[in-house]
């Protein structure tokens, strides 16, 4: 069929917007502070064959395979035989899932009797089971993680809503009252997505939707293959490694060899080290999404819809019982610290392709901390995502502390959690000044949040990376800074290793301190101005200045 | 006499209005000095200023402090342990994919921040007294000798208790130091404390700027003779009067696009409209408001420069798409309108100022609804072969004629507007269809036909006057000013009680503040409970009827929300226990008897024209008028062009126009 590209871009504009607002209902309308306040949660629309047509642009690692973990749902139950009020579910790490706790959603649009496509949500379940509250950091399997919810089928009316499969759920959960209230989200926001496109295909008829579908995903191919046709055919190398296991300290390399011939791309993560026995496996469709996301964000105009003609032009592969594409039943719950390292292999290869529009490694590491505590009425689970600073660039220094790129989290207000937790108290929260590689551009720095505990039997439990290994400085530039975390106790200090667990009593004192990125360019080319900035706002401290970038504390004008 | 004046970037507007009519003046802006602008308004209408009963003012001075970091030098004091507050901001970006993104830049250096021990938890109690002897030895010194202009105070948990801020604002005092004193408790009280923060820094910094703005503008006017009332626009579409603004700024920023959304809701209201859509579209983008029963939607929280404010504002949305967006092919072959603007200097194409990339403005002159001859009343000339030629290179890549190229560059800048128009009715779950459409701008009239058609909208209106709105929506503007407080009410059997209370508590304080202002006459109110289901984070804001607030019940508060939610997420939220967590009292001094805004008779008539306007595809006879050819009563059937001094007001196929009374044409589906 013949699109008008006015049509096109109406019906285009309106099913982003649609993808969009499913994105913001679902945050408005949920309970937990995971995804309320976090933000830890996604919404896609899908077409009938479940290609993303348009996403809400939430959590890149969750958005890039979708439709990854809906290929398994529609396997089993084919498009024809779904009914109005069916729901498909998912969150199997073996079966396109990302880990537990990621729940996917999807409901079928039925317009006049068919399935024109789907809308899809994922949100991130503040306690799915599993052998400790919020997060198992020594999980020896998958089962340990909490309960799996294979490809699936469900009526709303009948199995959620009160029903077996509701009931099933919150069985097997520590904080039903907030997750249940989580999940009626999901569907709320699908439902918006539902009536959406029934509008549209009122308005425009179902042809021209489902041709615009179509076309959102030709054209979101052609600006990629344009974008990828203009670099020079070859094959390139690029390395990273998380830092250890949790058990021993040796790390585990991560490899990509990316191949670029005429306007398609192949990356292969041959090479990388096999799957451990702790939960930093990376599930595969948790490895698409963090290669895509590289190569999105490095190559392409953000304007690009990110849907699944996107992907079409890039191959991925990951050997088989690799750390980037377990088998069964290998623990998964921390696959965004491996999933960071095959981002930053897949950039460092770029970087030697397009040096100035891909950025110095950074933190790029997730940090989940949890601190949950069983008292007269039940569980409390806090778990709150860190990141740290941006690596610099060839147009400027590293952001600093927000969240790392595969992730999208906000932090929780202090005055929320002094509302909702009465075991803990966020006593300071604040910038780490010096903590960057340093370079023409300097990396974003990393940030530190201390706690107070308020009761006796917390239990304490965190997993992130670059502990030991520091993110690698480009072009130049120097190294970025590892971050570490120590509880106070009784004027001693216990360092905690980057995955771990405690049990925390009152009057210890926690702090996690997250690291920052590392430099881009020699340091001597750095302008002045930006040095003496940064020594003024207090980020730069003079005897770094010194031995960073030979500035010397005398140049400097008392402040104004 | 009435008289309000409006300083915008290029013009400075100013309407007066008497018993004998209404006045329009313009005179071009001076940037550097907005009050300047003013006063050559004042003596270019030649007005007896000691006859002057009311002057409303709207500048910009507020959002370009800000937009131009301008404003003080602030020093931020919050809680020892969280100096960073504004600079760790949210950990979150907009652009996830954007490898270079940058925080928005506060307005207060790091270096300005200073801590102090002090801890309030959220029952009120205080976990650690306020240390108030290093606020003594360390800050107050440093704060006299370094030269802040203003002072920001944010302590975690103060919503709850206000004390320890108060005591910041009393030891300045005592210390005899001159600096403005912005408290979050008094500017924002509401819980998360990045964004009451953010709030309050931005008013302490724009505070100084307003204030000795103000304060000069008085004394000029005062020395003139002027012995009426001054007033200011604010954001949240009413006005203030000046000596209030000037103690709290916060609703200074952004009051741009209000005045022209409280004229159009005016004007609507003179011609028997209450439920309409504004539509101000200028050269760069276009504002659209909702407005329920002549009262235009409010939202709690807006950005500027990416820094979050939370005070009720007028719940505007703005879209790139004015006269001056161009149109391109991006490297997709997909044809783009927007978001980038060839803005007034070189303008469009047809303004012959070196151009050669389409706009909207071309488009719609090589439609031919745009008449060379008639722009601006045609004090201004057009190049209409400018026009085409622009969109020559377009068209060929489109494989379509220029003419079919020009209609898809409207299109496109029409379907941005139109997502526009549904964020804020459709996905608030309001039906646009219901909503006469008022178009005002520049380009607003031109466009609205579109946009309607697109909607469904089953009226359109266009207001005399259309291109200075905004000044007379300043004198058409009620007084008004909000009070808001963050406290938590289970809703259950006592909650009604507390609910009366709580607003009794809101009530007193704004009647005592309108009192000062001189305004307790005739005040009303508006009550908005902010309410969501336990343990949700966002509410949602629902009115409770201020009249009826001794029978208030709590099976009625649950109705009440259950019927706010539903139409924002579409299903029924249950039984689930719910709550109020704000409360928020506007207090309302309308502006006795709102003065029409009537044409000035100076245009000619036309003699006709024979004339064509591209529509669906083929070229149609088009009827030109003069807007002084329309006599009430008769009703005109498209398609058909009427021009003005400051716009062109296209009427397609199957709509008619009439003119009404009030000098309003009425646009309706045939």
């Amino acid at each position: 069929m013949q699109l008008d590209p006015v049509d096109y871009a109406v019906i285009s504009q309106s099913v982003l917007a649609a993808a969009r607002e499913m994105g913001a209902k679902l945050v408005r309308s949920a309970y937990s502070t995971i995804v309320r306040e976090a933000e830890d949660a996604s919404a896609a629309l899908l077409d009938r064959n479940g290609h993303v047509v348009a996403q809400a642009e939430l959590i890149p690692i969750q958005l890039g395979a979708i439709s990854a973990a809906f290929a398994p749902c529609i396997e089993r139950h084919p498009v024809e035989t779904l009914e109005e009020g069916d729901f498909l579910v998912n969150n199997d790490p073996f079966q396109g899932g990302q880990h537990i706790p990621d729940v996917f959603i999807f409901t079928p649009i039925f317009v006049a009797g068919r399935v024109i496509g789907f809308s899809a949500t994922c949100a991130h379940h503040l306690d799915f089971g599993g052998g400790n509250p919020g997060l198992n950091a020594t999980a020896s399997d998958v089962f340990q993680e909490g309960l799996i919810i294979p490809p699936s089928k469900y009526r709303y009316e009948t199995d959620w809503n009160g029903g077996n499969f509701e009931r099933l759920v919150a069985a097997n959960i520590r904080v039903p009252s907030l997750t249940i209230g989580d999940f009626n989200s999901q569907f709320a926001a699908n439902a918006i997505g539902d009536a959406r496109v029934q509008q549209l295909c009122d308005k425009y008829g179902v042809e021209l939707v489902e041709a615009t579908f179509v076309e959102l995903n030709a054209y979101s191919e052609r600006r990629v293959r344009n974008a990828i046709r203009d670099l020079p055919d070859g094959v390139y190398h690029g390395e990273d490694a998380v830092d250890d296991d949790g058990l021993t300290d040796e790390p585990l390399p991560v490899r990509a060899t990316v191949t670029i011939e005429g306007d398609r791309m192949e990356i292969d993560f041959k090479g990388t080290c096999p799957q451990v026995s702790r939960n930093l496996n990376a599930p595969f469709a948790s490895t698409l999404s963090a290669a895509l996301s590289s190569v999105k964000s490095a190559l392409t105009h953000p304007d690009i819809p990110f849907n699944e003609g996107a992907k079409r032009p890039i191959t991925i592969t990951a050997p088989y019982g690799s750390l980037l594409n377990p088998k069964p039943p290998a623990p998964v719950r921390a696959r965004l610290e491996a999933s960071y390292r095959a981002y930053n292999a897949v950039m460092k290869a770029l970087s030697q392709l397009v040096p100035e529009q891909v950025i110095a490694a950074g933190f790029d590491t997730t940090t989940a901390l949890s601190l949950s505590h069983l008292g007269e009425h039940g569980y409390q689970v806090y778990i709150e995502i860190f990141g740290g600073g941006y690596g610099g660039s060839a147009r400027g220094d590293g952001c600093d502390a927000i969240d790392s790129p595969l992730s999208n989290c906000r932090n929780m207000p202090v005055e929320s959690l002094d509302t909702e937790y009465d075991y803990f108290r966020v006593v300071e929260y604040g910038l780490l000044p010096d903590s960057c590689g340093h370079g023409t551009y300097r990396g974003g720095v990393g940030f530190y949040r201390r706690y107070e505990i308020l009761s006796d039997n917390v239990n304490f439990a965190i997993y992130a990376d670059r502990f030991r290994i520091e993110p690698e400085g480009l072009f130049g530039g120097t190294n970025g800074y590892c971050g570490r975390c120590e509880v106070q106790r009784n004027g001693e200090i216990i360092n905690v290793r980057s995955k771990d667990g405690l049990t925390l009593n009152r009057g210890d004192v926690l702090t996690l301190f997250t690291g920052g990125g590392a430099g881009y360019g020699d340091p001597a080319r750095r302008d002045r101005e930006l040095i003496r900035h940064d020594i003024e706002a207090g980020l730069l401290s003079s005897g770094v200045a010194e031995r960073a970038y030979g500035f010397s504390a005398d140049v400097i004008p008392e402040s104004t | 006499m009435r008289v309000g004046v409006e300083v915008g970037g290029t013009f400075t507007d100013l309407v007066s209005i008497d018993e004998r009519g209404a006045h329009v003046t313009k005179v071009p802006s001076v940037p550097s000095r907005p009050d300047e602008g003013a006063f050559n308004a004042l003596l270019e209408a030649k007005l007896e200023i000691d006859k002057v009963l009311d002057l409303a003012h709207g500048s910009t001075v507020a959002t370009n402090a800000v937009l131009e970091r301008k404003g003080a030098r602030v020093a931020l004091i919050t809680t020892k342990g969280f100096g960073d507050i504004l600079f760790m901001q949210r950990h979150g970006r907009r652009q996830v994919y954007d490898l270079h993104y940058r925080k928005p830049e506060p307005v207060v250096a790091r270096k300005d921040v200073f801590e102090v021990l002090e801890r309030i938890l959220p029952d009120g109690s205080v976990e650690h007294a306020l240390d108030e002897d290093h606020v003594r030895e360390s800050i107050l010194p440093r704060l006299r000798d370094e030269g802040y202009g203003a002072v920001s105070v944010c302590f975690l948990n103060a919503y709850v208790n206000a004390s320890h801020e108060q005591r910041i604002a009393e030891l300045i005092s005592e210390a005899g130091l001159d600096v403005v004193t912005a408290l979050s408790s008094s500017v924002c009280r509401e819980f998360r404390e990045y964004e009451r923060a953010s709030t309050t820094t931005l008013s302490a910094y724009v505070q100084p700027v307003i204030d000795r703005y103000l304060g000069d503008f008085e004394r000029r006017l005062t020395a003139a003779g002027f012995r009426g009332r001054f007033s200011v626009m604010q954001s949240n579409g009413g006005r203030l009067p000046a000596e209030g603004m000037r103690r709290n700024a916060i609703t200074a920023l952004l009051s741009g696009p209000a005045a022209g959304v409280m004229g159009a809701v005016r004007l609507a209201e003179r011609s028997g409209f209450d439920d309409v859509i504004t539509f101000d579209m200028g050269g760069t983008s276009a504002d659209v408001c909702l407005v329920n029963g002549g009262r235009p939607e409010l939202t709690s929280e807006f950005e500027l420069e990416g820094l979050p404010i939370r005070t009720p504002v007028l719940d505007i949305n703005t879209v790139g798409a004015g006269g001056g967006s161009l149109a391109w092919i991006d490297d997709g072959g997909m044809l783009r309108v927007g978001p980038e603007s060839a803005g007034a200097d070189p303008g469009p194409a047809c303004y012959g100022r070196g151009g050669i990339q389409p706009t909207v403005t071309d488009a719609h002159v090589a439609c031919g609804t745009l008449r060379p001859e008639a722009f601006l009343g045609g004090r201004m000339a057009i190049d209409a072969e400018a026009a085409r030629q622009a969109l020559a290179p377009i068209a060929e890549q489109l494989g379509k004629s220029i003419e079919e190229t020009a209609d898809s560059v409207i299109k496109l800048a029409n379907a941005n507007i139109v997502r526009a128009i549904q964020l804020v009715s459709t996905e608030r779950g309001q039906d646009p269809r219901d909503y006469a459409l008022v178009g005002f701008g520049g380009a607003g009239p031109l466009q609205a036909a579109r946009v309607a058609e697109d909607l469904g909208t089953y009226a359109i209106l266009v207001p005399p006057n259309a291109g200075v709105l905004s000044a007379y929506g300043l004198l058409a503007s009620d007084y008004v000013q909000f009070e808001t407080i963050t406290r938590r009410v289970k809703v259950d059997d006592d909650a009604p009680r507390i609910v009366r209370e709580v607003f009794e508590q809101l009530r007193a304080t704004a009647v005592e503040q309108f009192e000062e202002l001189g305004l307790a006459k005739a005040a009303s109110l508006d009550l908005v409970a902010e309410m969501r289901f336990v343990g949700q984070a966002f509410e949602v804001p629902v009115e409770l009827p201020a009249g009826e607030l001794d029978e208030l019940t709590a099976a009625h508060l649950r109705t009440l929300f259950d019927e706010a939610q539903k139409r924002v997420f579409f299903r029924s939220g249950g039984d689930r226990p719910i709550e109020i967590v704000s409360f928020r009292l506007g207090i309302t001094a309308p502006v006795a008897d709102i003065p029409p805004f009537d044409m000035e008779p100076d245009e000619k008539a036309y003699d006709p024209i024979a004339w064509r306007v591209f529509e669906n595809g083929r070229w149609r006879d088009a009827q030109v008028r003069s807007r002084n050819q329309m006599s009430p009563g008769d009703a005109v059937a498209g398609p058909l062009l009427i021009e003005d001094t400051t716009s062109t007001i296209l009427v397609p196929t199957g709509w008619s126009v009439r003119i009404d009374e009030s000098a309003m044409l009425i646009l309706k589906r045939l």
